[in-house]
């Protein structure tokens, strides 16, 4: 479970012959991963050609896309009822897809040639409306022998430069932008000569008789007859996308199946008679592959396993290019696979190197839990995150409600059975005067049963008082040293996991060099350390345990880092602080249950006091009620501003802790995840064994 | 060594406030690095968040030191 799947790469050759019906039962195995053929590697063989049926199965794609587009359908959709799949075939191959096409297409051409004649009248209109001022009728604009008509637009009013013109008539509209000249054709040169100077640009005058503005009325009517014409059209084509819609995407569905189908052999070896597939499967599934593949090919096929890659590197470097990459395949429990989303976000493990999704699954809910740590906050969380695992669609949110959810338990189990606290007070306790902390005893004057009482941890204070449950405040000291010292296990993981790697892809010695330096330095670190505190802090004598803690602890330190620069080079020295900072880096774990508990101890303090104002009526005659509706505002909106920094900081801080501080000791990445070839089918469905 | 109580205050705050100043300071440039190749790439969400999140541990240092300096 902590390593990616063992995986075998096999070979299965067969007779071309009956190559759809492999291509069927490779996609019925749903275990092959396919290592894409490329030309050149095998003498004699080439990459296939797509199989005959799939060029239709293309175009009908096609037909089928241009549909959905036109008529708005969207590809994407899921559909309440699953179709039979069996039965989509037959209407495909009863050519229902050219048949649908046909019928669409008139309803669209159709309407497209109103869309088409509404605009040629519109346009009309605008020409027409240019000229409308000019009294000159439509027909009068053609239709001479020796007459020139000029019509366009000028930049100024040329009629003193056109008076000149012998036997012509000039005309202007009323803005002084249009002019229609009637000239003798003799005199056209000349008269456009002179309305140059004006930036002339001539226009063309449609057909027809009568006025323009008649004209304009004329193509106004048109256009309202169109679109009533229109009106319709559309209507036909939603009742055509309510008629077809299902089926064109159920027909989609099923003939990109059969194109994918289809064009499998373009990333597999043929030859004249014979097809070579490589491919990678899971090790413990080779004999189920060639037992399948034989019960249905018989003697057409020949299934043979080619190797059992180990997860050592060297033998990496030896394999041909294609087979260098080996696919990973994560597989991940019912529990763990809700973890994955979060460990991709930096890449796919590789095929030799531990999976780091168990991990995450154990520690990420629980550091989560941790900071949270308060009964009040961790059951909206479980229940926010318990309604997004049921609903959420999309892979983001479903990650943030395992994490919710996940985190949430841990809350409150931690809130509970440690820390014994609801919205950040704790359930038993006496209040103690002129001290901010509030307890639910003693707000409410609980009686609680002894057993109730017993479950959380007991402590009494410097002054005498006693504190049921961890106080995330007083309790500072004992709860960063325990961040520290799931630090310190949870880094040494880290390195125990970099320690397994190296060894799986190096050996041992490797191993010991780069992994094993340094799990030295961080076990003579920590001893070291601690030995350190004792006299330091603590101000015992230097003898007996510490003494010795010191010395192993040096000369581990010291060995480690002579390892580590043999290995890495004088860098490595300065890594060591570092690993020092990433260890104290855990602190922010009760640093952030502190920080949120500090938070919630003011709030509470403010709004709790105005609660209590409010209910001794001590604001004065009838504010004593807009006190209490006030504080208890408050009260729920402080601590939901408490509750939404939660998920923010204790779900980016875990992240974090793992990311930089855990997953930099042995995760590389850069892994390529196992695909194998399978039909993915949205709305339709395949009835009894039939592929 | 007595200690005001004031004085502790104020220089819990300065921990807190000066290491805030620091990991700002560092994320500014990583962050508006990230949001630049995320945008080029989503892939690269979980790499550039590792950068973008290193700085932070200053914070949590100055905090922790805020709290050590209040409550222990």
């Amino acid at each position: 479970m902590l390593l990616p799947e063992p995986m075998s790469r096999i070979v299965i050759v067969g007779n071309k012959q009956r190559l759809d019906e492999a291509i069927d039962a490779l996609y019925g195995l749903k275990l092959i991963h396919l290592i894409d053929h490329t030309t050149g590697t095998d003498e004699g063989f080439s990459i296939g050609t797509p199989r005959p049926y799939s060029e239709k199965a293309a175009q009908r794609l096609l037909s089928l896309k241009a549909m959905e587009k036109e008529l708005d359908i969207n590809d994407g959709t899921e559909l309440d009822v699953k179709a039979n799949a069996k039965e989509i075939r037959a209407k495909i191959s009863s050519d229902s897809v050219e048949a649908t096409t046909e019928e669409v297409f008139k309803v669209l051409d159709k309407k497209n040639s109103i869309v088409q004649k509404i605009a040629e009248e519109n346009s009309k209109k605008e020409e027409l409306s240019r000229i409308s001022s000019i009294p000159v009728d439509l027909e009068l604009y053609r239709g001479y022998n020796s007459l020139a008509v000029l019509v366009g637009t000028v930049a100024a009013d040329p009629s003193a430069a056109v008076a000149g013109i012998a036997d012509s008539e000039f005309f202007i509209s009323d803005n002084k932008k249009v002019i229609v000249l009637f000239v003798k054709k003799s005199e056209k040169e000349s008269a456009l000569r002179a309305l140059t100077e004006f930036e002339f640009a001539e226009f063309f005058v449609p057909e027809g008789t009568g006025s323009p503005a008649a004209g304009i009325a004329a193509a106004d009517a048109k256009i309202t007859e169109y679109k009533v014409a229109l009106a319709e059209a559309e209507k036909e084509v939603s009742a055509l996308r309510e008629k077809h819609g299902n089926s064109i995407l159920l027909m989609d569905e099923e003939i990109s199946i059969e194109a994918e189908k289809g064009g499998l052999p373009l990333r597999i070896a043929t030859s004249d008679y014979s097809f070579v597939i490589d491919a990678w499967v899971p090790t413990d599934k080779v004999s189920t592959i060639t037992n399948e593949m034989n019960t249905r090919l018989g003697d057409n096929v020949y299934v043979e396993l080619q190797e059992d890659r180990s997860r050592d590197l060297h033998e990496v470097e030896h394999a041909e290019d294609r087979f260098k990459e080996t696919p990973t395949h994560m597989k991940n429990g019912a529990y763990v696979k809700n973890f994955k989303y979060p460990v991709q976000l930096v890449d796919t493990p590789k095929y030799q190197e531990i999976n780091p999704t168990v991990v995450m699954s154990i520690f990420f809910p629980l550091f989560f839990g941790l900071m949270v740590g308060d009964v009040g906050y961790a059951i909206p969380f479980i229940v926010l995150g318990a309604y997004g695992l049921k609903t959420a669609k999309s892979k983001d949110f479903q990650a943030i409600a395992t994490v919710l959810f996940y985190g949430g338990l841990w809350a409150f189990v931690f809130g509970f059975f440690l820390f014994g606290e609801m919205f950040g007070m704790h359930f038993v306790g006496e209040m103690i005067a002129g001290d901010a902390a509030i307890t639910w005893q003693g707000l409410f004057h609980l009686d609680f049963p002894e057993w109730f009482v017993n479950i959380f941890p007991h402590t009494v204070d410097a002054l005498g008082h006693d504190h049921y449950g961890v106080s995330k405040l007083l309790e500072v000291t004992m709860l960063l040293k325990l961040a520290v010292y799931i630090g310190v296990i949870h880094i040494m993981l880290g390195f125990i996991m970099g320690f397994i790697n190296v060894k799986m892809q190096h050996g041992f010695k490797e191993a010991f060099m780069e992994k094993g330096s340094w799990i030295m330095i961080m076990t003579g670190l920590v001893t070291a350390a601690w030995a350190a505190t004792e006299f330091m802090i603590y101000v015992k004598p230097i003898e007996g345990v510490v003494l010795y803690a010191l010395i192993t602890g040096v000369v581990l330190l010291l060995i480690g880092i002579v390892l580590a620069v043999k290995k890495e080079g004088g860098t490595a020295v300065l890594e060591v602080p570092s690993l020092f900072g990433n260890i104290l880096s855990y602190t922010r774990i009760t640093a952030i249950g502190a920080g949120k508990a500090g938070m919630a101890l003011a709030f509470n303090y403010i709004s709790i006091s105005m609660i209590g104002l409010g209910l001794m009526e001590a604001l004065g005659p009838g504010l004593g009620i807009i006190g209490l509706i006030v504080g208890i505002l408050m009260f729920s909106f402080l601590h939901l501003v408490v509750w939404t920094l939660a998920i923010l900081s204790a779900g980016l801080h875990a992240l974090r802790l793992h990311y930089v501080e855990m997953m930099s000791r042995f995760y590389v990445g850069g892994g390529k995840e196992y695909e194998p070839l399978e039909i993915k089918r949205k709305n339709t469905k395949i009835v009894e064994t039939e592929v | 060594m007595e200690a005001d109580m004031g004085m502790l205050a104020i220089g819990a705050g300065l921990a807190v406030g000066l290491a805030g100043i620091g990991t700002g300071l560092g994320q500014k440039d990583a962050a508006a690095a990230a949001i630049g190749a995320i945008t080029e790439d989503k892939s690269m969400f979980g790499k550039a968040m590792i950068f973008v999140v290193l700085p932070e541990t200053i914070v949590i240092f100055g905090l922790v030191i805020a709290f050590m300096i209040i409550f222990v």
